[in-house]
């Protein structure tokens, strides 16, 4: 039975193995006899190909784990692309750098100035952190207010003598870098003040800048459908290349982006309050705002997180496609959406997490690779796609543990198994609750 | 199936009437054991009901109420022994077979949907039809009437269920049992949402029911309620049957006794606290929210004091504001408030839950499961929830510390679970109802506004929860106690608001609380109404 309880906790990682297993058996060999599948250069050409679908993955996941979602991430990131195309390939006050330059001042002026605030406030709490409440921590308004404040002016002041000097010759990597996920930022922060102190819907919120945000890149490129092409060397700077080389000769430094943001939000989710507290408001977001959570400001940061991510996505876009296009993220927020799911986060909030994201979008990178190996028609990929969706989300619903379960008590009983009293997984989880309650009721 | 539903429809209104109450066993269960994964859930347990009677179930939770209920229902189709209706035996594979043979079930939580009819609610599934396509919606409108009309209910068939009150929605249910036919109504916990005046008609319906040769298997946890309703007691306890008798044989005290197996007295309290400190003094307090009729006032200037170690019980029928003043201190109700508010002195316009945890108020709310929990975690992160922020620094979470408090909690509250890891969901209600209580004593509040605090628990754990109310205060906490149940408002207050319908009708000390002084506050008008529990 231990050997089935591990089986079941690590279900999660037994779709990528398997899915290994079948690309390197059936993978074409180089005529030296070696495993193109196992390659290395191949394995992480998969990476480089997920890291644009995996950020925005990420931002996904804590989005979806609140029990919200942002459709616009992919029209976001054709925002940025184009941003970060003509910020490359543009001099002087074009529309991008009209919008990105005082965006950019904005939004890391704020960063910093509520960073210095977060961290006054936490070396004046001290390191006693014995249970129960304590007083609230009052900061003096010099340390509440004026550093902070002088810190994000002297920064701000610092991004805009950056960014400015940069508008007469072209934005450099660093630049692109600063201004694009500044102004994606913005746009999730206002899906985030929309869904928040709106109260609306963030399906319809979503959908909202989903559309918009393709007009707005589409009006920023100038003409209906423009591409803006960035050729390295000749109409942009040369360094723009790092993006898509490898770091070191060992990692595409895109996949460097995406396994960074994995770690690191996996780490926020984990190990900080905020993490615990997306999770109490996913699972239930009314006994959360009871608990003194402040669901808000929770919510509105995910979505805030969500358009930074789909930023940096556009700049890594660029670099890799050598363009920036307003639909270059058409059907992106689908790719996400379908890579949270297959990773076992919840559509209804709550439950998941970035591990799982991880899993799911190497999971769609590998069996693209698999199939392109072999040569199978892309809208054969499609097919497969959907297929594996439905595959593993049906094996996470009905839990490994529980089929086994179920078997077991009908070998056992030598009669169909009562699948009410043994698959209780399969409820939807206020109904699941009830259950398991009463279960334990009748039992105990 | 269908055409049998159909034609019964027609002579619903007729039911009545079959005959007067004859001592004739209509149903007899012998030996029915049901287990649930290897555990017994019941034992051997012999069941007998008579036509026209009310046959009470008790027990606590985890008793084998509802199990026996449910197999009686045709729930669970799975169990040993046997079960004979009018001398047949019954094997029932499911609900449809049970009600086929005329026993109805009306679950706790209510199996409606609120977006439909009461008419539509009443014969979903089985609705007249016109060619067998088209939904006959006078024929059903009329039947629904009829129905309506036999249980003394003043609601048009058409109207939207999610319009009604609790109380009249747990009544559509009961004409939804009666248009199947039902001669056997089992009634699970069917006063746990309903205000006083409601339980009130509900009992005269059962009564009316009974009369009419309907026999009702009923369960409740308030045994005020039992003792007035019904004929014969049956309790469970572990699974097995203690004891079953005529309700003049047993006494309250018998019951309880054989309920928890052990005599159980609630502790008595004398000590009270007139001199100490005003921890939180209310003046004025006003609360209108915006209805589809526009803005609309649930609260007419509420004022109290609450001092350090006192008990203060709020009483009044639903819907009377009692929740709306616990929920307008903790900065969560929803409208405009006015009036103020002062906490150890300093006015404090608490608007959100943030704000009061920082002041030391804390709320426990009257719906545990929707509200006050997070059912797919565990005890550990359940209670720390609230605290996490203040045990934390630079936003890391300090595990070792949510363990400690969790720990801690769970041991000065001696809730009974596998251990701190466990998942809220598989705790019982009184339990549940701790970690509750738990998490936001884990914040070390000065004030804790209670709702409802022992609402579906079984007994012995309200005794506990009572112990600990009275551990509180004598602690120094100042807490508020909202509760329907009288026996409850008696014992644990100090002093007792009354409101009536959103006004405050007076404040009674101890000393000259009593049943009838309450009420006569508390009914509208003035006049005098039965209450959910007499003592």
């Amino acid at each position: 039975m231990k050997a089935f309880r591990l089986l079941s906790r690590t279900k999660l990682y037994w779709g990528l193995v398997i899915i290994c297993l079948i690309g390197a058996l059936t993978s074409p060999m180089t005529s030296s006899g070696k495993n193109i599948f196992l390659s290395y250069g191949n394995l992480t050409d998969v990476l480089r190909q997920v890291s644009i679908t995996g950020l925005v993955a990420t931002g996904m996941t804590m989005v979806i784990l609140l029990g919200g979602i942002d459709l616009s991430v992919g029209s976001v990131m054709g925002f940025a692309t184009v941003i970060c195309a003509m910020l490359l390939t543009k001099p002087g006050w074009t529309a991008a750098s009209v919008m990105g330059v005082p965006a950019a001042v904005a939004v890391s002026g704020a960063a910093v100035a509520l960073l210095a605030r977060f961290i006054l406030r936490g070396l004046a709490r001290g390191r006693d952190v014995s249970a129960g409440r304590r007083a609230d921590i009052v900061l003096s308004p010099l340390r509440g207010v004026w550093m902070p404040a002088l810190l994000g002016l002297i920064a701000a002041v610092a991004v805009a003598w950056f960014t400015v000097s940069q508008v007469q010759v072209k934005f450099g990597v660093l630049g692109v870098l600063l201004v694009t996920p500044c102004l994606a930022l913005l746009l999730g922060a206002i899906n985030g003040l929309l869904v928040v102190s709106g109260r609306l819907q963030p399906f319809i919120v979503t959908l909202a800048m989903m559309v918009s945000a393709l007009g707005i890149a589409r009006l920023t490129a100038g003409q209906d459908n423009a591409v803006v092409p960035v050729y390295t060397g000749s109409n942009a700077t040369a360094a723009f290349e790092f993006l898509r080389s490898m770091l070191w000769g060992v990692l595409p430094v895109p996949s460097v982006f995406f396994l960074v943001a994995i770690v690191l939000f996996g780490a926020i989710l984990r190990f900080t309050t905020f993490g615990r507290y997306a999770y109490a408001i996913g699972g239930n977001v009314e006994a959360a705002k009871l608990s003194g959570i402040k669901v808000g400001q929770v919510q509105f940061t995910a979505y805030l997180l969500s358009g930074l991510l789909a930023g940096i996505a556009g700049v890594l876009f660029v670099a890799q496609y050598r363009q920036g296009k307003p639909d270059a993220g058409t059907g992106l927020e689908l790719d996400a959406i379908a890579a949270v799911v297959i990773g076992g986060t919840s559509l209804m909030g709550g439950r998941g997490g970035l591990a799982g994201t991880f899993v799911g979008v190497l999971i769609f990178g590998l069996l693209s690779d698999i199939l392109q190996l072999q040569n199978i028609d892309s809208n054969v990929q499609l097919l497969m796609k959907g297929l594996i969706i439905v595959g593993t989300v049906l094996v996470q619903e009905q839990t490994v543990g529980h089929l086994i379960a179920r078997w077991r008590f009908s070998r056992s009983h030598g009669l169909p198994a009562d699948p009410k009293s043994a698959d209780p997984d399969r409820l939807p989880s206020a109904t699941k609750a009830r259950f398991a309650r009463e279960d334990l009721d009748e039992a105990s | 199936m269908q055409t049998r539903a159909r034609a019964e429809i027609v002579d619903i209104g007729r039911t009545a009437g079959t005959g007067a109450p004859s001592a004739s066993v209509i149903l007899v269960a012998e030996r029915v054991s049901k287990s649930f994964a290897g555990v017994n859930a019941l034992q051997d347990v012999d069941f007998d009901l008579r036509r026209g009677e009310v046959h009470a179930l008790m027990g606590e939770n985890g008793a084998g109420k509802s199990t026996l209920m449910k197999i009686l229902a045709g729930v669970h189709a799975d169990y040993d022994g046997d079960i004979r209706i009018d001398g047949q035996s019954a094997a029932f594979t499911g609900v449809r077979d049970a009600e086929e043979a005329g026993v109805a079930i009306i679950h706790q939580e209510l199996n409606l949907v609120p977006e439909l009819s009461v008419a539509d609610n009443i014969f979903l599934g089985r609705e007249p039809l016109i060619a067998g396509v088209l939904i006959d919606r006078r024929r059903m409108i009329r039947a629904a009437e009829r129905l309506l009309r036999r249980l003394g209910l003043a609601i048009a068939p058409e109207s939207r269920l999610a319009d009604l009150r609790v109380g009249e929605q747990q009544l559509v249910e009961i004409a939804k049992a009666l248009s199947l036919n039902a001669r056997i109504l089992i009634m699970d916990e069917p006063t746990s949402a309903l205000s006083s005046s409601e339980c009130a008609r509900l009992f005269k319906i059962v009564r009316q029911l009974s009369a009419d040769g309907v026999a009702i298997i009923y369960t409740s946890h308030r045994i005020e309620e039992v003792l007035d309703l019904a004929d014969r007691v049956t309790v469970l306890r572990d699974g097995r049957r203690v004891v079953t008798a005529d309700i003049g044989d047993l006494s309250r005290g018998a019951i309880i006794a054989a309920m928890v197996g052990r005599d159980m007295a609630a502790s008595e309290r004398g000590t009270t606290a007139r001199d100490n400190a005003v921890v939180l003094a209310v003046k004025d307090l006003t609360l209108d929210t915006l209805g589809p009729q526009g803005w609309r006032r649930i609260l007419h200037g509420v004022s109290f004091e609450l001092r350090s170690g006192e008990i203060l019980g709020i009483a009044g029928l639903l819907g009377a504001g009692r929740t709306e003043i616990l929920e307008s201190i903790f900065g969560v109700a929803r409208g405009r408030r006015g009036g103020t508010i002062a906490i150890n002195g300093a006015a404090a316009g608490i608007a959100s839950p943030a704000e009061a945890y920082r002041l030391g108020v804390a709320l426990v709310s009257e719906d545990r499961k929707e509200r006050g929990l997070h059912l797919g975690d565990t005890i550990c992160d359940n209670i720390a929830l609230p605290s996490i922020g203040a045990i934390s620094r630079f936003g890391l979470r300090a595990f070792a510390a949510e363990r400690a408090l969790a720990a801690d909690m769970v041991k000065r509250l001696s809730v009974r679970c596998t251990g701190i890891g466990q998942m809220t969901a598989s705790l019982s209600g009184g339990n549940q109802q701790k970690i509750v209580i738990g998490k936001w004593l884990a914040t070390s509040p000065r004030i804790l506004l209670l709702d409802e605090p022992t609402r579906g628990i079984d007994i012995g754990a309200k005794l506990e929860i009572y112990r600990l109310i009275f551990d509180l205060a004598a602690q120094g906490l100042g807490i508020v106690v909202v509760t329907s149940e009288m026996p409850e408002l008696l014992l644990l207050s100090d002093r007792i608001l009354v409101m009536c319908e959103g006004r405050q009708t007076g404040i009674l000390r101890r000393e000259n609380a009593t049943q009838e002084a309450v009420m006569r506050l508390a009914a509208p008008g003035g006049a005098t109404q039965s209450w959910g529990g007499a003592i």
